[in-house]
């Protein structure tokens, strides 16, 4: 039977789509049992195609990206009425993405610097005609609207995402590994001992060893083992983009106390040595993170 | 609304990348009053690049746009080198060269295939339901595997080079992570021939489809704009070169070095779009409005860096002229690019030096500064700027991404095409073919 599907993109870099298609010939295997109801990087269907569609009609429904913007939580409101199944594709949509980093400020610092301060534009003004609000911060799409199954990566990597269709498509049950990155790893390790942390700029990282044990931030022992530890494969430190294993509810905190673990280092040194914290430890989940939370509460007392 | 006006939403733009709405107002007596590219969302990369280590910036910028992140991870670590005066080993230079180089070939495989073939094969005013690449695999399956091949060599070659195929993590201020490794280069040699044939293959539709699909190629949106590119000694370029700007005329006004670029081009932000629309600064706005992408660097490009390329660009010079102003012909200006892609891809993959291990400095210092970096991203001129402060922090980054340096040029060329369908009925009166598929 095929099976009826809707991809829609609220704020993002289409990135969760180009990976999708990077199944390429795989595409063959699976396109031919997918009724695209909405997906507007391919097919025409407008916006009020996918609204005029009856309740719960849409079999699985992927959501990339996070809600920026009014028309972004418009759009996540009508997916989730449309479809049986709703997949948070991507970072984005699980846990804020990239984005969710502007939650250190607030929106008119945001706006401020974007359409105001740079020194290119003639005529600073916040465009007004025919664009939807802005959303004051960004939140995870799960504390808008309730998902069926949650797919992290940023992107997912096409296996990731073949996998998921795959399941969906057969009914087989879809659960996320409880591995880290680490377990996926197959550098060697030694006991660690961090004394001193070092930049990935500095030096030259061992292609054999354990990329934390040189002394750089690999997040790789914080992070869901579900890449394939592509970043280590390729001697780059893992930025935690899968977000954190299941059950861990705050990834940075995680990391943190993990960190306190295994460095030999005084707590002024290692705040010395990470001057951004939460762009070190919170890559694409910094709007999931009690953090954001919290200041979001600042703000909205203000 | 005035009384009698009528509005046409169409929303959401559909097979592009990137996210907006269009708007077409017309006047009571159905003339075109105006049409709006309404660019919807923004994410503020600006700001959330501030305070970052700026070697991190190129692991950020990639997320900027996930059809192009290889432009963007290059022109971001470009520019924390010229902020920190940082000259990688050459061979990284070549390995990155690679790297854009798999990245235009895939995604001008995609636009040509997934994007704008499905118009040429189903008809323009084919059922929504069956244009699209989805229905041409299943139709025309010929075309679908040509499609599939040349998408999938390029997206495994910037995947075998960057670490991932979809946002990459091998360059860093000062060269390259990882060298790309003898067995890559092998395997990667071993479908030259095979690529040589998808290239030929491609061609060959292309040439088919501009012929079938001449009248509303020279006829339709026929647009003057200003023109955006780089250039090397006269070379279209795309890693590293300097910026050109073309006149309406064909006049070359401006040819300057990346980091002068706030002398040549002005930001405007329209009312109606998150996107800003960049321009000619001495021109001003709207005067100075420019397109760049392919056909762009095309017109700019006194010829191809690449034997076969150049001569695919002479025959489309001598059928069209230079500047070219049709719109339809970015498709045509697509296809020659990729054949340079190609071409290049053979030279470097055939370079010894490719697999050179000597591809990251060992010390590299931050420091207080501000640098630009500029790529050719395979739909126009990226810039890059960021400010450091002396432990190599952003403090302050300036983006112009390819969607601004077209977007006023796209309205243009919407509203020259609006106007000849909605005021002159133009679209009934072209010579279309038989659509190849139902
Ligand atoms: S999760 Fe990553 S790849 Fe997917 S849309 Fe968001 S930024 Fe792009
Ligand atoms: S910390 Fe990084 S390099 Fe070390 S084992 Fe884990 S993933 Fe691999
Ligand atoms: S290794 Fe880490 S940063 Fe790289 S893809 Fe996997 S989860 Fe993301």
């Amino acid at each position: 039977m095929t099976k009826r599907v809707a991809f829609a993109q609220l704020s993002s870099c289409w990135g969760c789509d180009q990976s999708l298609v990077d199944l390429h010939f795989s595409l063959l295997e699976v396109l031919p049992q997918l009724e695209i109801l909405y997906w507007p990087a391919v097919v025409d269907f407008k916006l009020k195609d996918l609204e005029g569609l009856p309740d719960k009609s849409v079999h699985v429904g992927f959501v990339e990206g996070s809600c920026r913007t009014e028309n972004d939580l418009h759009l996540l409101k009508v997916m989730r009425e449309k479809s049986k199944l709703l997949v948070a594709w991507g970072s984005c949509s699980c846990f804020g993405g990239v984005q969710g980093l502007g939650n250190q400020w607030t929106l008119s610092q945001l706006t401020d610097t974007k359409f105001f301060k740079p020194e290119t534009v003639v005529n600073p003004r916040l465009p007004t005609e025919n664009v939807p609000a802005f959303l004051d911060k960004v939140a995870p799409n799960p504390q808008h609207v309730p998902f069926d199954i949650i797919l992290p990566g940023c992107p997912p990597s096409s296996k990731n995402t073949f996998d998921a269709v795959t399941a969906l498509l057969t009914g087989a049950p879809f659960d996320l590994p409880q591995k880290t990155v680490c377990d996926q790893c197959t550098r060697t390790r030694e006991e660690k001992r961090i004394k001193k942390f070092r930049r990935t700029h500095e030096g030259k990282i061992d292609p054999k060893k354990c990329i934390l044990d040189q002394g750089y931030l690999c997040l790789g022992f914080a992070t869901i083992g579900f890449c394939g530890a592509q970043c280590p494969a390729a001697n780059a430190p893992c930025k935690g983009c899968f977000g954190p294993p299941p059950g861990v509810k705050d990834h940075g905190a995680k990391i943190i106390s993990a960190l306190g673990g295994i460095v030999e280092m005084e707590p002024e040194e290692l705040r010395a040595a990470f001057p951004d914290p939460i762009g070190s430890f919170y890559f694409v989940d910094y709007a999931a993170s009690y953090l954001s939370r919290i200041t979001s509460k600042e703000d909205s007392k203000k | 609304m005035t009384d009698g006006e009528r509005t046409i939403k169409i929303e959401p733009v559909t097979r592009l990348e990137g996210h907006g709405d269009l708007t077409i107002r017309l006047t009571k007596t159905g003339k075109v009053k105006d049409v709006q590219f309404n660019v919807t969302s923004t994410r503020f990369f600006e700001k959330f690049l501030e305070g970052r280590f700026a070697e991190e910036a190129p692991i950020l910028a990639p997320r900027i746009c996930g059809i192009c992140p290889v432009p963007h991870h290059l022109a971001s670590v470009k520019a924390v080198e010229a902020a920190w005066d940082v000259t990688p080993p050459p061979a990284a230079v070549k390995v990155r060269r690679l790297h854009i180089n798999a990245k235009q070939l895939s995604s001008h495989g995609l636009h040509f295939f997934a994007l704008a073939a499905p118009d040429f094969l189903a008809g323009p005013f084919g059922d929504p339901a069956k244009r699209n690449v989805a229905e041409i695999i299943k139709a025309l399956p010929d075309v679908g595997k040509l499609a599939l091949h040349v998408m999938q060599f390029g997206q495994d070659l910037s995947g075998s080079v960057g670490g991932r195929p979809v946002h990459p993590v091998t360059s860093v201020p000062g060269g390259l992570l990882s060298p790309f490794s003898e067995e890559k280069r092998d395997a990667f040699l071993k479908q030259l021939d095979s690529l040589k044939e998808w290239t030929t293959a491609t061609v060959e539709l292309a040439k088919k489809v501009i012929e079938d699909y001449w009248d509303p190629i020279t006829k339709l949106a026929v647009v003057p704009t200003y023109y955006l590119g780089t250039h090397k000694s006269g070379n279209l370029e795309i890693y590293d070169g300097q910026i050109r700007v073309m006149d309406p005329e064909g006049k070359i006004v401006a040819d300057f070095k990346p980091k002068d670029y706030r002398k040549h081009l002005g930001e405007h932000i329209p009312d109606h779009s998150y996107a800003t629309h960049t321009f000619y600064l001495p021109a001003g706005y709207p005067e100075g409005v420019w397109r760049a992408n392919t056909l762009a660097r095309c017109n700019i490009a006194d010829r191809m860096a690449t034997p076969l390329a150049q001569e695919a660009l002479e025959e489309m010079r001598a059928k069209l002229g230079r500047p070219i102003h049709a719109t339809f012909a970015y498709h045509w200006a697509r296809v020659i690019e990729m054949v340079q892609a190609v071409e290049e891809i053979e030279m470097l993959l055939k370079d010894p030096d490719i697999v050179s291990t000597d591809v990251k400095l060992s010390d590299v210092q931050p420091k207080k500064g501000n640098g630009v970096g500029c790529v050719e991203a395979p739909r126009g001129t990226l810039i890059h700027h960021y400010w450091t402060d002396e432990k190599g922090v952003i403090t302050a980054a300036n983006l112009i991404v390819a969607t601004n340096n077209n977007i006023a040029g796209i309205e243009k060329s919407l509203l020259e095409a609006a106007k000849q369908i909605f005021e002159k009925r133009a679209h009934e009166s072209l010579k279309l073919p038989e659509p190849k598929i139902r």
